[in-house]
């Protein structure tokens, strides 16, 4: 898992200063490291209509104010208020609510008996570490399908917490989220990755 | 009493350390006693191992040399 940095990295730093002199490889660089990430926000707090047009008017804002950025965050974290504020503003006029009701049930109660105990064994999986997980190229699409079929706010929680290790209280406030929201989101799209490496483990 | 429910309910939590201090005890008693549970544990955990490496990606068919060249011209015009 990904740890991002408090502060700006040397690394960081020289790629800024290649966007500002207009380095042509540093731009290609930034967008194909952010671009996806940032539209994972952008679809989650506007939907899929606004999302591709929030994120490229986000990058304008951004290219634009790179001169005045002082790194008191990472890049990746500044993109994505960026493009946060933008897709908060867009949607201001609509009245988001959030919605937790997507089908879910909180637990499949198949798998319990009435006093909660579990009906069948869970064992240990064979190919527990991610590396033999992965070492299987069916299941590792059939993770990527599950999670692209998951809805936008879960995938965003999943992707900003577990893949980009930023802390719980700067998802929320990117995504515009309560954290026991947060917690729902992460708890459902995580179960139902955990359930579709468990059928395909079943097999 | 925690029961096997109650661990599948609150993994998540439990695993990020956000389960109030009861909650987390009671939990702990049940995954001494519990083998199933401590296996579903140990499934989660795995599984949030595995979908960070494997970083999946939102679908998008945005052509991002594109993209990257116009925000260049932006710039240079902007700067």
């Amino acid at each position: 898992m990904k740890k991002n940095s408090p502060s700006t990295s040397k690394n960081e730093k020289a790629l800024i200063s290649k966007l500002v002199e207009g380095d042509q490889f540093a731009f290609e660089q930034v967008v194909s490291d952010y671009h996806n990430l940032m539209l994972s926000v952008s679809r989650a707090i506007v939907g899929e209509a606004f999302a591709d047009e929030v994120v490229q008017d986000a990058w304008i804002s951004a290219i634009k104010a790179l001169p005045k950025f002082e790194g008191r965050s990472s890049l990746k974290t500044w993109l994505l208020h960026i493009v946060s504020n933008g897709a908060k503003t867009r949607i201001r006029r609509e009245n988001r609510s959030l919605s937790l009701d997507d089908g879910w049930q909180t637990v499949s109660n198949d798998k319990f008996d009435s006093t909660g105990h579990r009906f069948d064994d869970v064992l240990s999986w064979e190919e527990a570490t991610p590396e033999a997980l992965l070492a299987n190229d069916q299941l590792q699409i059939i993770i990527e399908e599950t999670f692209q079929q998951l809805p936008s706010l879960q995938r965003a929680t999943l992707t900003l917490y577990d893949m980009e290790g930023i802390k719980m209280d700067e998802v929320c406030n990117i995504l515009d989220i309560s954290s026991s929201n947060a917690r729902v989101l992460l708890h459902r799209a995580r179960t139902t990755l955990h359930q579709c490496i468990e059928k395909y483990q079943d097999k | 009493m925690f029961q096997c429910k109650d661990v599948a309910e609150e993994a998540n939590n439990y695993i990020d350390g956000d389960l109030p201090l009861r909650k987390r005890i009671g939990l702990f008693f049940h995954l001494v006693i519990c083998s199933c549970c401590r296996n579903y544990l140990q499934q989660i955990r795995s599984t949030i191992s595995t979908v960070s490496i494997l970083r999946p990606k939102e679908k998008d068919n945005t052509n991002t040399q594109e993209l990257a060249k116009k925000l260049h011209e932006i710039n240079c015009r902007h700067h």
